[in-house]
């Protein structure tokens, strides 16, 4: 058995219920989409678990903001939505592909995703890179970028997450994503996160993010600093990429050394930005 | 007897549905685990957490007042005789070393105490309430370390047999020679030199070890688990718990995978244990992570291979060196440590001067045992390695040094005398081998001539091919044995009774389609009803590639016995010579035009005149074991920058004799191929300074899936065996030899290094590069 | 607690602990060709579907199937009647769905152990997708480790089932 501590299984029917189930349930009360991180790891003082599934939550809409995906959206709906699939060229479909199997993929929320956290998470990584946003309820609704949430999820004690955001891109964008495992049913050795923008020529927004260094994805600033205001060449791009291998702070674990990330980050870089610049390349035709 | 190949087959070499297809395709409940009996106790293991300590002082009082525990098991409650827990042929040649429960602990994860309770949640529980001070002693984490002098003794004790020197860590030693190899040496234009080295690998069946045990209505022990080995488990237990063997029954339903891991008593004793002292059935599963820690693994080797040669290629010397890290226990230690040699060297027959020599060697580290391959897999990485090396230095096309090298039909190898398993072998002459063809069809299919040293580039990919030849054998000569019995049916169908295992093989539906050949029925009259010491005759089991070649001979004996019965029945109602009639479409048909259906031959034999049961029984014990060959191909392209190495196309050709069921034939080399490539790219547990197995689950421990596998062509080149079944030889483990040594050839071709250490992970590929001379890529 | 869920179309009223996970529900309710092959959804031999997408059983809780709808193994020959429009209703006692008929035509089966959860996989893959390339056959079951078949004929099965439905036939 999992969680053999469980005493409790609530579906609130609103959002203010399960918020009001959280706060009672204390220490051992948590909120789930799929539920698999828990199952997985069954921490023994969880208690109450509160399941989000009924909440309504699972949406994929395109509205002004941006396309806004609710947090109990399984990755397969993400996968298989047609306005997800158009979003910079299918970036985000793209890197859905790598992620786990179909099996997990058809449990797994987004919101999972992004509260769990797992350092080789490869979502991560590719929503920081487009500048997520994500919806906080905790009696009120509050938008925060993503990357607040990072490293400590202090922002998730006591409210739940509704909501994603990702932006309109504007135009000039594209992004890329690519990642290195072992087998092509694993997690990450490394991967990488990479947006450009460019204006006449020039690059003048660049997001550059390192996952699985064995750590939870996040920006290479110096790698982002060495491309702004330039041109993405061989040249530039190859010099991008060897500050990121430099900069990046790899460390060793049971499936890579330290060393060997670098050279993924280096790798992973420089694939993902000539990526980049042949996309734009092509929009411009 | 007339040759069956002339008779043109009805039934053998059809590729015939599997008799149990449909009920595993439904899923119906067929293995260990899925019968459900009133009052199961559950039984949990704890596991030392030390790799090397003595167990001083271990208390269970907690867990034993813990309510709905029925029983608590260690080295205080039960039998204190050492046995091995191979499942091999009695006696066994493996080191009797091993206790129920010892008083000394050898490897994290070795069995400290066992607990039955009603659930496996209260199980779990009581293992926490068990009290154990250990006396902590230094462990031996690998084969040097063991062999220092002054190391660690692992096996201290004092009743242990059949270790070749405990004093030295030393579980197996074998030296044995053909010929004089420094005058080999001496003679030879040209001598290269290699070592290579292979890491921990598990066998994965995605079912785990499990056993069921329960006592039937009269008291016996009924032992229904998840084993290659049926009877050698019901001698090993009865012989542990000093039951008398026929108040044991053991029963093999269908498993979910052994790949050697299942050749092995690993929980029968105990789960056998609980129920004779609790009255009730016992469930014992192991855990994911206990498949990895306390099962069974490959043997870890360093293999140091040395060959002499003439200018023109032909081999003149072959030195092989290897040491085995047979774990904590050394339970097929010097078996696969012979198999080795013995699998490897007679394919390069030419070399008459030959030295294999080596060492099993314990460890404070998981257990290895058998595991398909059994040491050829090791042998071949250093030997297809140094083979390139040589064809290098030669200046001579790698598939070309074969051709000059390889063993053909017609000719024998002194290794075949000289090395057996474990102890001498049995001299053999090659009557069916088709490497040849093999060679060149593979190396066609795979275009060979046009790709290799070509290093194709392809942005940071460079492309290479590479190969590489195998053997291994069919059964053990002269020591395995199996055998059939066959009754027939008053509606003309059959009841084939064999004691050999169907590990998911399908050899259920092989051997039905011999005795369906010789009985001229069509599959699904006959019945196969397989591994129950009750009621099938014995069989080693399924091993060392024995099923087909020898269980298959005995079911063709049984069932020419049979047709013998049927033909003498049939005379008699249709006043025919025996001589004229034959069975065919259910009938026996007579020269003459007359016949009548079998059906009809068996009512009257059991219900009407001179009544007797039509059945017969026979065994095999077969004098030789004539091996499958194979080449392999593969392309690969190696990624410069990251060090991955993608397998672009693999291409095998494989003489298994003629293939009772080609699609099954095909299926057992495919799956052998792929979970070769695992093991030359990204299967390796990693062992911390402790001992401890750091990535004990499917996570971490990165077996192939669907996404990786390249495309595979798999030809069938058939040969005729006179002395197998139908021409048969056996398909199940050659193929997992290869894709090791084919890899690091076609690594080679690519970019220019030798690799060396497997896995080849992508890390060490670009190591390797990096450190390669520039002139090299 | 108690829960009510459908498992292959029967509707089942069970009582359940909170923390246990479908897995073990079902193969207790007598399901068993769900098979437990890690319990950390490495392997997908447990794979069932859950209101018709497959997922591994061992990681969802059997609480989180209250109300829903699972089919196993077992209920697919059944599902795949009411529920696909590829359904001919040809001879009863035809008991095997186009995916499982092919599985066995093919050889791809060794051990079997894998099965069931292949061919729920391979039964999501066609139901959402009806003419998968190879690419998207491999990974429509790369959730699914075989340790026995190399994956080849499983992947020949499929690409068999899915021409075969899409003709609408099951001949």
């Amino acid at each position: 058995m999992a969680l053999t501590q469980l005493k409790e299984y609530l579906r609130p029917a609103t959002l203010k219920e399960a918020l009001t189930l959280l706060r009672e349930g204390g220490k051992g009360a948590r909120v789930i989409g799929g539920g698999i991180e828990l199952v997985l790891f069954s921490p023994p003082d969880v208690t109450t678990l509160i399941d989000l599934s009924e909440l309504s939550l699972s949406y994929i809409k395109e509205n002004q903001a941006g396309l806004a995906i609710g947090a109990t959206t399984t990755l397969t709906q993400i996968i298989e939505h047609q306005t997800v699939a158009q979003y910079l060229d299918g970036v985000i479909v793209g890197m859905l592909h790598q992620v786990a199997s179909p099996l997990l993929r058809n449990l797994a929320t987004i919101g999972g995703s992004l509260a769990s956290a797992n350092p080789w998470s490869d979502v991560i990584p590719l929503f920081l890179a487009l500048d997520a946003k994500v919806t906080l309820f905790d009696g009120k609704y509050h938008s925060i970028p993503l990357s607040d949430l990072y490293p400590t999820r202090s922002h998730l004690s006591g409210s739940i997450l509704t909501e994603v955001l990702l932006p309109v891109p504007a135009s000039g964008t594209a992004a890329s994503f690519h990642q290195f495992s072992r087998t092509g049913f694993d997690v990450a050795l490394l991967n990488c996160a990479c947006l450009v923008k460019v204006d006449a020529g020039r690059c003048t927004v660049v997001r550059i993010v390192a996952g699985g260094t064995p750590r939870l994805g996040a920006a290479l600033p110096a790698a982002e600093e060495t491309l702004m205001g330039m041109e993405l060449t061989d040249e530039t791009i190859e010099q991008v990429a060897h500050v990121a291998r430099e900069s990046a702070d790899t460390r060793d674990d049971r499936r890579a050394s330290a060393q060997y990330r670098k050279q993924l980050t280096y790798v992973g870089v420089k694939r993902c930005l000539q990526e980049i610049r042949d996309r734009l390349a092509e929009g411009e035709q | 007897m007339t040759d069956a190949r002339e008779k043109g087959f009805v039934v053998v070499g059809k590729s015939e549905r599997k008799v149990d297809g449909i009920a595993l395709v439904t899923g119906k409940p067929k293995f260990v685990a899925d019968l459900d009996l009133p009052e199961t106790l559950h039984v949990k293991i704890l596991g030392s957490s030390h790799a090397h300590a003595r167990i001083i002082e271990i208390d269970t009082s907690r867990a034993e007042a813990l309510p709905c525990v029925a029983c608590v098991l260690t080295h205080k409650n039960t039998p204190p005789a050492r046995y091995t827990t191979a499942g091999q042929g009695y006696p066994e040649p493996s080191p009797y070393d091993t206790r129920m429960f010892d008083t000394k602990v050898r490897f994290v994860g070795d069995r400290v105490a066992a607990v039955a309770a009603e659930t496996d949640a209260i199980a779990l529980k009581a293992l926490k309430l068990i009290d154990v001070h250990y006396e902590e002693l230094p462990p031996v984490l690998s084969i040097d370390e063991a062999l220092v002098n002054g190391a660690p003794v692992i096996h201290d004790e004092s009743d242990a047999t059949g270790i070749y020197d405990a004093s030295r860590n030393t579980a197996a030693d074998i030296d044995i020679t053909a010929g004089d190899l420094t005058q080999g040496f001496a003679e030879s234009d040209v001598v290269v030199e290699t070592t290579c080295e292979t890491q921990y690998v598990q066998h994965t069946p995605i079912e785990p070890h499990v056993t069921l045990s329960y006592l039937d209505e009269d008291g016996r022990l009924i032992l229904r688990t998840s084993t290659q080995v049926p009877f050698h488990v019901r001698r090993i237990v009865s012989q542990v718990l000093g039951l008398p063997l026929h108040r044991i029954r053991v029963i093999k339903p269908r498993i979910g995978g052994g790949f050697g891991s299942k050749q092995e008593v690993l929980l029968e004793d105990l789960a056998g244990l609980v129920t004779l002292r609790t009255g009730r059935p016992a469930l014992i599963e192991l855990s994911r992570k206990e498949e990895f820690i306390a099962a069974r693994t490959r043997h870890p080797m360093r293999i140091r291979v040395k060959l002499g040669a003439k200018r023109d290629g032909t081999l003149n010397a072959i030195e092989m060196e290897a040491l085995s890290n047979t774990g904590a226990y050394g339970s097929h230690g010097l078996t696969v440590l012979s198999n080795v040699g013995s699998k490897t060297l007679p394919i390069y027959n030419k070399a008459q001067n030959v030295h294999f020599f080596g060492k099993a060697v314990y460890t404070s580290l998981p257990v290895a045992g058998a595991y398909r391959g059994y040491g050829a897999t090791q042998g071949y990485f250093p030997l297809e390695v140094a083979m390139d090396e040589l064809a290098e230095r030669l200046k001579l096309d790698p598939i070309e040094l074969r051709r000059r090298n390889h063993i053909r039909s017609g000719e024998s190898s002194p290794i075949f005398e000289k090395l057996g398993e474990g102890r001498e072998g049995v001299a053999q002459t090659i009557k069916s081998c088709e490497l040849g063809r093999c060679i060149e069809i593979g190396a066609k299919r795979i275009g060979w001539s046009k790709k290799r040293g070509k290093r194709m580039r392809d942005g940071s990919w460079v492309h290479g091919v590479g190969m590489s030849v195998h053997m291994q054998g069919s059964g053990i000569a002269l020591i395995d044995m199996g055998a059939a019995t066959i009754k027939m049916n008053e509606d003309g169908s059959f009841n084939l009774l064999v004691g050999a295992t169907d590990l998911g093989t399908g050899s259920d539906t092989i051997l039905g389609q011999i005795a369906a050949e010789v009985l001229g029925v069509p599959l699904s009259k006959i019945i196969v009803t397989s591994s129950d010491t009750d009621v099938t005759p014995f069989d080693v089991g399924a091993y060392a590639s024995s099923t087909t070649y020898v269980s298959g001979m005995a079911v063709q004996r049984a069932a020419n016995k049979v047709r013998e019965q049927i033909v003498k029945v049939a005379a008699g109602l249709l006043e025919e010579d025996e001589d004229s009639l034959a069975l065919a479409e259910e009938r026996v048909k007579a020269s003459s035009g007359q016949s009548v259906t079998l059906a009809k031959v068996c009512q009257h034999a059991m219900y009407q005149s001179g009544q007797f049961q039509i059945i017969a029984s026979a065994s095999c014990v077969p004098e030789e074991s004539p091996p499958p060959f194979m080449a392999s191909f593969a392309e690969v392209a190696v990624d410069t920058e990251t060090g991955f190495v993608k397998v672009l196309n693999y291409v095998a050709a494989v003489d298994c004799g003629v293939a009772i069921n080609p699609k099954m034939a095909q299926g057992q080399v495919e799956g052998s191929i792929v979970n070769g490539l695992g093991y030359a790219l990204t299967e390796e547990m990693l062992i911390s300074s402790k001992g401890r197995v750091r990535n004990p689950s499917l996570f971490d421990y990165k077996i192939l899936g669907s996404r990786d596998i390249p495309p595979i062509e798999v030809i069938l080149v058939e040969s005729y065996e006179p002395t197998g079944p139908m021409g048969a030889k056996s398909v199940g483990e050659v193929a997992i030899n290869a894709p090791v040594p084919t890899i690091a050839n076609a690594v080679y071709d690519a970019v220019g290094v030798r690799l060396t250490c497997t896995p080849f992970t992508p890390e060490k590929v670009l190591a390797a590069i990096d450190a390669a001379t520039p002139g090299d890529l | 607690m108690r829960i009510t869920l459908t498992v292959n179309e029967a509707k089942r009223e069970v009582e359940i602990e909170p923390g246990e996970t479908l897995l073990e529900l079902l193969r207790r309710e007598g399901y068993k060709g769900v098979k437990k092959g890690c319990g950390s959804g490495d392997c997908g031999a447990c794979a069932v579907l859950l209101d018709g997408r497959a997922v591994n059983s061992c990681l969802v809780l059997a609480a989180k199937a209250d109300g829903r709808e699972v089919v196993t193994v077992e209920g697919l020959a059944l599902w795949s009647k009411s529920h696909s429009r590829y359904s001919t209703g040809r001879a009863k006692g035809d008991e095997l769905h186009p995916i499982q008929r092919a599985f066995v035509e093919e050889g791809a089966i060794q051990c079997g152990y894998c099965t069931p959860g292949m061919v729920i996989a391979a039964v999501d893959l066609l139901t959402h997708n009806s003419s998968p390339s190879e690419a998207q056959i491999r990974e429509g079951i790369s959730g699914n480790l075989c340790r026995c078949t190399g994956y080849v004929k499983q992947i020949e099965a499929i690409k068999t089932a899915a021409k075969r439905m899409g003709e609408g036939a099951d001949d």
